[in-house]
């Protein structure tokens, strides 16, 4: 796509807004809006459903938990208020101009007071709501289903979700409808997290036990979202309990955590701690000889505070660190890995009347990294990072009960600096070290404008149309880009509905595909004029079906995806070699399409879901393969996920998951040819590779089982929840593929393929604590 | 990255009470691979023209023996100055490996500053290509044995070479040893273990160590070279050994580079796999050439660690 000049992009984006601020101004209607919070500790929900049934309409809250709603005028209204894992509301509300209503959902099985009428009526979002692509992530299950190490993990309940392939064994990372893993955007309270990572991805930076929320986005990307192809992960800090103190925490197999949370000043002001640390450290020390020395650990850290300064407006601070560190010492050896994540949010939110919220930000995010390898003559160094400075603004405006605008902009300058250097004889080179502080940097700046309106047609039709406009500068390149967003829903039934997405995204900050273990030799590269900004087009179709009473949902999406200046490495690269990246790498692109079913049980003593993908993914690059397509390496044509938790009584529940996909791709050579002039290393035979990724790995299945045993207990006479967390990680052992290599016997010249597999059966346990 | 890989492993499988495992599987591979011809000439200055030429075989196959793959009855010509001369088949006996090992060879030496040209016919495909002698030996200024180096393969044994780079850049630079040994010198690396039943006890055989790394003064021009080299057989103190330096023209420059990084993609599963790209037209390996620095005799001060 063509550059274009940015003023006349804005033009019409500015006309639009302000015919859609002109069409309502003199309509006669009547507003209720405000905010809808737990009851039990003032956590805002996000994506409660407030419906109006006499009006055949409703609103579901934003992401800090507001609503608008704008009817024509009435006498008396009755709102049925609704949330996953609350008792529902049902509220009468009398005629005025504008009615604030907040609203304190019960969370369910606790025995608070009922307020109001209880109805039957449970969240209905994923049929009646326009998007589609969007999957909330029920941290309860979180908690009760298997992980490994006892270590409850949400990027792991992530690689269950339809769409989604897992990357390495036991790792963390995850692939949305054939992208990258660079192609997911994760944010913790707005702030890109780079490298969600700890112990090498066999855990997640996020701390089960601090979030409030978590959405995976996979398609039909709302327009506040953009800069990555294929998926938004955005993850939500709790907000602390604004009503009384509270503790939660776990000791692990590995690792501990405690979080605090309690008002600051009841109702009005709270705030929320949550740290981890792992102690592996100690863990390995008596399992490791003598000789090696090493001190691996890694900890995080969340914190947030809130206050409210009125009715109308409301401040957030919130702060995130984590980091890994690992020493490794063995004579002549010396390995020194340092990464990390820390981010902060500084967060304004402001209600200007009954029709329009707004959220201001101020974010910055840090990761580092730095690896420092010495072997007598050889000392390598890589240091690199990436920082960013974020302002943002949007606007939620609610002019009629038809339409739901959407509008802000968006700006972050990003610093990246990396440097490299491996070198023979460190001792006689004479070119000192290069302070962190004089490592060249790059700068570049990415903005975006953006405005959609979801537009209620008729009783059965809602349209979403957007623009997202991002733009891109640094020193060697300028991109602008228009990227349309279009949703529609046809609602057949009151309990089915059709929709169908375009979008159209770019992502100007590459990750450079590196080792696929998960070590963090993340070389994060800009575009420039070499390297192009990485585009796709996106179009999807899905069915949606709830059945008893939303108790179940059903969905069924189809996509085709294509993507554009996808980048891998030149035939025989790897990282650390250079960090002269650009002729490095090679360009090409792909595509992928598929079918995901989705069947998901929310309520009653069993939930859990059944998620089956069946999807293709290929690429082709002019200068791999010959030019020819291959399958992406991560193309798994089967994938199915069934996760279940059954509350046995009040004190045992059991949890399980099961988990197949087809075996990933990988190069084999198809023959070989013997050479005498070769170095005498080695046994002289040499491989021909016809195709790249020519050949599947073995399937993948596991089978994980836990059992939760609760039970009140006290200590000095304060009563606290207690719980024990019982898990098995595979079962029934299954050897996995992690990597298959090959070896020849030099007697029989006869190739052997040799399987690697890292995780079988993992029995864990673990002690949680709440007071 | 390998020792990163590989500590990661350690760490995995002791936090998993030693469990990770391997255990060789059946791959099935698309049966479509056809034989191709492979080349593999490099004229060294002073000595006569030596190729091998074979057909691969697939992946799985045991049959990859020097005898079973090379082709035999090929015209192989030899072109220099517009003079023609065909190659003709002959064997020699590896000692080490205890197989015969065919080529095709000339009676004729090989001179410095000439250009040579290849035509190969054979399984009626035409293999042609080109290579110049211009190239320029290197005098080692100093061997010196080291018991022990890191690289980033991990710790060895082995020699420390000095020498200046020729000037002007686009040199290319590998290691050869030359020994005299016996069955008791075993392998270092991947033949270590290898059955040994063609030679007697005590009885001594010439081999050839050549370096896996190809040298470029790339950048470096006229540098002071300083290389520690890993050698592929074992010693005991009073062994002796002849050392060059080989400087190659490009073309086995590239092809050798390409091998080496195979090996390396071969040994690491993290490794974007390594195409061999041809440097003869149509077909696949390399026609080059090479030409070897002055000797320096050389003696083990111990045995090996």
């Amino acid at each position: 796509m063509s550059n274009i000049p940015f003023y006349r992009i804005l033009r019409p984006f500015l006309m639009l807004t302000l015919i859609f601020s002109a069409c309502y101004c003199q309509a006669q209607q009547s507003s209720i809006y405000g905010t809808i919070r737990d009851a039990a500790n003032g956590e805002s929900l996000i994506g409660a459903t407030i419906a109006v049934p006499a009006h055949q309409t409703g609103v579901t809250t934003n992401h800090y938990g507001f609503y608008s709603l704008s009817l024509p005028q009435w006498d008396t209204l009755v709102m049925v208020i609704s949330y996953l894992g609350y008792e529902p509301q049902v509220k009468k509300i009398y005629s005025a101009e504008k009615t604030l209503v907040d609203i304190h959902l019960i969370p369910s099985g606790t025995d608070l007071e009922l307020v109001e009428v209880t109805a039957d009526k449970v969240d209905d979002r994923n049929v009646t709501q326009t998007q589609m692509g969007v999957l909330d992530v029920p941290l309860k299950l979180v908690k009760e289903l298997p992980a490994i190490l006892g270590e409850a993990d949400v990027m792991k309940v992530i690689q269950l979700l339809p769409g989604v392939q897992s990357g390495n064994e036991g790792t963390t990372g995850f692939h949305v409808r054939g992208g990258n893993a660079d192609q997911n955007l994760v944010q913790l309270d707005e702030a890109t997290v780079y490298n969600p990572n700890h112990l090498f991805g066999l855990l997640s930076t996020f701390n089960t036990a601090a979030i409030n929320n978590v959405t995976l986005i996979k398609g039909g990307f709302p327009v506040q979202y953009g800069g990555r192809l294929s998926s938004i992960l955005d993850i939500s800090m709790k907000e602390g309990n604004d009503r009384q103190f509270k503790g939660d925490g776990g000791i692990g197999l590995i690792s501990s955590r405690l979080t605090l949370e309690g008002p600051i000043i009841k109702e009005k002001a709270s705030y929320i701690l949550s740290a981890r640390r792992t102690y592996l450290d100690v863990i390995l020390k008596p399992f490791l000889p003598r000789k090696i020395n090493t001190n691996y650990h890694f900890y995080d850290l969340n914190a947030k505070v809130n206050y409210r300064l009125g009715q109308n407006d409301r401040l957030f601070a919130s702060f995130f660190k984590g980091s890994d560190l690992l020493n490794y010492e063995q004579a002549g050896i010396f390995y020194k890995i340092n990464f990390g994540n820390t981010t902060g949010t500084l967060r304004w939110n402001h209600i200007f009347g009954d029709k329009l919220f707004a959220n201001t930000s101020l974010i910055y995010n840090d990761y580092d990294y730095s690896i420092e390898a010495r072997q007598n003559s050889v000392q390598s160094n890589v240091i690199s990072g990436i920082r960013d400075l974020t302002a943002k603004m949007e606007f939620n405006y609610y002019p009629h009960y038809r339409h739901q605008v959407k509008f802000g902009g968006m700006v972050t300058h990003h610093t990246l600096r990396s440097e490299g250097n491996a070198r023979f004889n460190p001792g006689t080179q004479t070119t000192p070290e290069r302070p962190i502080q004089d490592i060249p940097k790059k700068r570049f700046t990415e903005a975006a404008l953006y405005l959609d309106d979801d537009i209620r047609l008729s009783q059965q039709v809602s349209l979403s149309g957007g623009v997202r406009l991002p733009f891109y500068s640094s020193d060697s390149a300028r991109y602008t880009r228009i990227e349309p967003r279009l949703g529609i829903k046809w609602q057949m039934a009151d309990r089915t509905s059709v929709k169908a997405a375009y979008t159209l995204m770019n992502q100007f900050i590459h990750l450079i595909p590196g080792s696929a273990a998960s070590i963090p030799y993340d070389i994060w590269a800009p575009s420039s004029k070499r390297t192009l900004p990485q585009t796709s087009q996106q179009v999807s179709l899905g069915v949606f079906h709830n059945l008893k009473d939303n108790n179940y949902e059903m969905s069924l999406e189809i996509y085709y995806k294509d993507m554009e200046n996808q980048v891998l490495f030149k035939e025989g690269n790897q990282l650390a070699q250079s960090l002269d990246i650009d002729p490095l790498l090679t360009y090409g692109k792909g595509w992928s399409y598929g079918a995901e079913l989705f069947i998901q049980k929310n309520t009653g003593k069993l939930t859990g879901w059944v998620s089956y993908t069946l999807s293709r993914t290929d690429q082709r690059f002019g200068e791999l393969n010959f030019g020819q397509t291959f399958p992406y390496r991560y193309d798994k044509r089967h994938n199915l996920s069934v996760t279940g938790s059954y509350a046995f009584n009040q004190k045992w529940s059991f949890a399980s998951t099961f988990v197949f996909t087809s075996g990933a791709a990988f190069t084999v050579p198809t023959g070989r040819i013997s050479a005498q002039e070769g170095a005498s290393l080695f046994e002289g035979n040499y491989f021909i590779y016809e195709e790249r990724n020519n050949v599947r790995m073995p399937a993948y299945h596991r089978l994980d089982v836990s059992a939760i045993y609760k039970k009140q207990r006290s200590l000095f006479g304060q009563v606290y929840d207690s719980e024990w967390v019982f898990s098995l990680y595979n079962l029934y052992s299954r050897q996995n593929p992690y990597f298959i290599y090959f070896q020849v016997d030099v007697n029989t010249d006869q190739p052997q393929a040799k399987q690697v597999s890292l995780l079988p059966i993992i029995p864990s346990v673990s002690y949680n604590f709440k007071f | 990255m390998n020792h990163i890989a590989l500590f990661m492993s350690c760490i995995l499988s002791i936090l998993l009470a030693g469990s990770a495992c391997q255990k060789i599987v059946d791959i099935s591979l698309p049966d479509h691979h056809q034989p191709q011809l492979f080349v593999e000439g490099i004229l060294y200055v002073g000595e006569a023209p030596l190729l091998y030429l074979s057909r691969s075989a697939s992946f799985f196959s045991d049959k990859v023996t020097p005898q079973e793959v090379f082709v035999r009855n090929a015209t192989v010509i030899l072109t220099v100055n517009g003079m023609n001369t065909i190659m003709e088949m002959d064997s020699t006996f590896d000692k080490f490996r205890c197989r015969w090992v065919p080529f095709y060879t000339a009676d004729m030496i090989i001179e410095k500053d000439q250009t040579y040209q290849l035509l190969i016919e054979a399984d009626g495909q035409t293999l042609t290509g080109e290579t110049s002698t211009a190239l320029k030996p290197v005098t080692l200024s100093d061997v010196e044995y080291t018991p022990e180096f890191f690289d980033v393969f991990g710790g060895h044994d082995g020699v420390i070479i000095r020498f200046h780079d020729n000037p002007g850049e686009g040199d290319y630079y590998r290691f050869q040893m030359d020994r005299w040994i016996d069955t008791s010198r075993y392998h270092a690396h991947a033949l270590d273990g290898l059955i040994n039943t063609c030679v007697e006890e005590d009885e001594l055989f010439f081999v050839t160590d050549i370096g896996r790394s190809i040298f470029s003064d790339y950048a470096i021009d006229g540098a002071f070279f300083e290389l520690y080299l890993e050698v592929s057989f074992e010693y005991e103190e009073g062994d002796t050994a002849t050392i060059y330096m080989q400087t190659l023209d490009e073309n086995a420059a590239a092809f050798y580079s390409d091998m080496d990084k195979q090996l390396e993609s071969i040994l690491n599963p993290f490794v974007e796999p390594a195409f061999l790209h041809s440097t003869v037209q149509g077909g696949l390996g390399v026609f080059g050439s090479a030409i070897r620095s002055s000797a320096v005799q050389f003696i083990y001060p111990q045995d090996n660690p």
